[in-house]
């Protein structure tokens, strides 16, 4: 008992991180199902969302205009509140971008796509380092949500509540969008068959663009989320998509539940792994993927999908 | 009649090209530095010639996308490492450890792996790939971590009667052009075997392949082990070229990137598009390299363009000049012939 509580920190911890798995998982997710393309620029795109943040929030971040002076006058939590909407809306048009160079690999074998969107990654990789530089940078966050709370003589990062029940409440908005909405009804029949949802007289092409830029746009949020917690290096993406591929095959390719309880499963694991061996933390995910796998070819929750063409 | 025999059983061992490009890379030391570049970088195309090469047996011929295939590359040259420091201080040994123990590591995943195919075997290789190169940052009593397993030897090629040196930059040219010369014909001898043919074939239909008896598993698990070994041997040479094994070759993007010199050059269309496509990375990195830091963006934009309007590559478009060409010559010797004629 006492150890389940000295691990209280390190489960949140572990909580926080998987929910915001789960939210790159999903937006990974959503392009997967309705596209059929491995999007490789997720974490390139995760990383540009919390560089875009850095701009909106401090002066040093990349915009030294003087006619944003008095933006920048703002107090921090406006700018961080302004930085959590714009930022997604700007990676989310670089994820349309993408989309239209997407378009001519529609219809062929599905690794084409993959490819491009390899070639997509190194691209805002150098874009990145070429605008931002390669050193790390930092987020700054409101006094609001930093610092700790002491429960039971441990200490509870302040910021983890607050990226958790954050992630939390995308999540739910997300599950809401697709559950309650005509466009959310329009994503589930496209990535149950694009193809039959065309020929009933919906416009395919620009639902594939809104499902990109949403997607893309999930991964920017969580960027920004992460961002404190990770600092903000031009690579870091791969630390997130990595994690997400991981989450999407463990949950079941398509289930959007499968990847929530993948994901926190995936959170605790790095977590408690990180209590006892600080190293080993991130190889224990992949341990948790061979193992649940070998068991349950489809992963958790899933079923079987056009993607196992 | 006997020559004609004798070429046709060659035929499944040589070809033209194999021949051109034999000429090509085997003079390669000697005027390498007259155009400007240097002999290491040869040493560098050859390695990562291997390794495409082999890496194309899955990609190309049996159409199963590996992510991680750095992984065994790294595993490769860890390898020849340790052995030379805990085992033996000899350059066979070095070299067979290096290709077991890819090719042990390679075989265990495709256990995991080879029921699976497109999007979910890629996810799959990427997850194996990250385990691998997780372990080997992290490992750091064996593997030196994040600085790398320093002072690996070149040691000399004894080969019975004589023993060369391989220290100096020649030298080891020579040596990995021949290593690359034995596993082209090697795999070349392979793709175009009945076993080549099946791998095709699952590649263009796998379930069907399965209804007609075949094990497809087995098919698939043996083109991934083979194309594991391939990547241990390269990164065991690789690890004698740089004088030691590091980590950063084992990480996703690296193993980007031999997917991306594979694709480039014309991988799915032609045996020699790995080639090609690994000649144009270092070049371009070399060039590029020189007026810019960040030659890696002009890279990427290059090879977006590539697979959104030539996706079979360089091969790709050779290969349909050439067939313009032919029907061409074809149509002008028609417009020849007296007409009535016949």
């Amino acid at each position: 008992m006492d150890l389940l509580i000295t691990l209280g920190p390190h489960l949140l911890n572990g909580v926080a991180l998987g929910l915001l798995f789960a939210l790159v998982a999903l937006g990974f997710m959503l392009i997967i199902g309705v596209m059929e393309v491995i999007n490789l620029a997720h974490g390139s795109l995760f990383a540009l969302g919390a560089y875009v943040a850095v701009a909106l929030v401090t002066p040093e971040g990349g915009l030294r205009l003087a006619a944003l002076a008095t933006y920048f006058a703002f107090p921090l939590p406006a700018r961080f509140v302004v930085a959590l909407v714009v930022a997604p809306i700007v990676v989310g048009g670089v994820g349309m971008v993408l989309e239209v160079c997407l378009r001519r690999t529609y219809g062929r074998d599905p690794l084409y796509g993959l490819l491009l969107t390899f070639g997509a990654a190194l691209v805002l990789e150098e874009l990145i380092r070429l605008v931002w530089g390669p050193t790390e940078r930092f987020l700054p966050v409101p006094a609001a949500i930093t610092g700790g709370i002491t429960l039971g003589g441990l200490v509870y990062s302040v910021y983890r509540f607050f990226a958790s029940a954050f992630a939390v409440g995308m999540i739910v908005l997300l599950w809401l969008f697709l559950q309650r909405t005509r466009y959310g009804a329009l994503i589930k029949a496209g990535a149950h068959d694009s193809e039959m949802v065309r020929a009933l007289g919906v416009n395919l092409t620009r639902l594939r663009l809104l499902v990109f830029a949403l997607g893309t746009a999930l991964a920017a949020v969580a960027g920004i989320v992460m961002a404190p917690i990770w600092g903000v290096r031009p690579h870091v993406g791969v630390d997130a998509v990595v994690p997400a591929f991981v989450v999407i095959v463990l949950g079941g390719v398509g289930s959007f539940w499968g990847a929530v309880i993948a994901g926190l499963l995936v959170g605790m694991v790095v977590g408690i792994t990180g209590a006892f061996a600080t190293a080993w933390s991130l190889v224990s995910m992949y341990v948790l993927l061979i193992l649940v796998v070998t068991v349950r070819g489809r992963g958790l929750l899933g079923k079987k999908s056009v993607l196992e063409r | 009649m006997r020559i004609g025999a004798l070429a046709r059983g060659m035929m499944g061992w040589l070809s033209p090209a194999m021949l051109v490009a034999f000429a090509l890379f085997g003079t390669l030391p000697l005027w390498i530095e007259a155009v400007g570049l240097y002999r290491y970088l040869g040493i560098e195309i050859l390695i990562w010639c291997i390794f495409a090469l082999g890496f194309n047996l899955l990609l190309g011929y049996t159409g199963l996308p590996s992510f991680g295939h750095g992984a065994y590359f790294g595993i490769g040259a860890y390898a020849l490492g340790l052995t030379q420091f805990h085992l033996a201080a000899s350059l066979w040994v070095g070299l067979l450890a290096a290709t077991l123990a890819a090719a042990v590591m390679g075989g265990g995943v495709a256990l995991f792996i080879s029921h699976r195919r497109g999007i979910y075997f890629a996810l799959m290789t990427i997850a194996f790939g990250q385990m691998f190169f997780f372990i080997a940052s992290k490992w750091t009593s064996v593997t030196g971590g994040e600085d790398g397993l320093l002072d690996i030897r070149r040691l000399p090629a004894h080969v019975g009667f004589a023993a060369f040196d391989l220290t100096g930059n020649l030298a080891m040219s020579y040596f990995t052009f021949a290593t690359f010369a034995v596993v082209t014909v090697l795999l070349w001898r392979l793709v175009h075997s009945p076993f080549g043919k099946v791998l095709r074939a699952i590649k263009q239909n796998e379930t069907r392949m399965a209804y007609l008896g075949y094990r497809v598993f087995a098919y698939k698990w043996a083109s991934f082990t083979l194309s594991c070994a391939v990547a241990g041997l390269a990164g065991g040479l690789f690890a004698m070229a740089q004088h030691g094994a590091y980590v950063q070759v084992m990480n996703l993007q690296w193993s980007g990137v031999v997917v991306l010199m594979t694709l480039v050059g014309g991988g799915l269309v032609s045996f020699w598009g790995p080639v090609v496509g690994t000649v144009l990375y270092f070049v371009a990195r070399d060039l590029l390299g020189m007026y810019t830091e960040s030659w890696l963006l002009w890279f990427g934009l290059m090879f977006m363009l590539v697979v959104m309007f030539k996706p079979e590559g360089v091969a790709g478009i050779w290969q349909a000049a050439a067939a313009r060409a032919g029907a061409r010559r074809r149509a002008r010797a028609v417009a020849l012939q007296p007409a009535g004629g016949k």
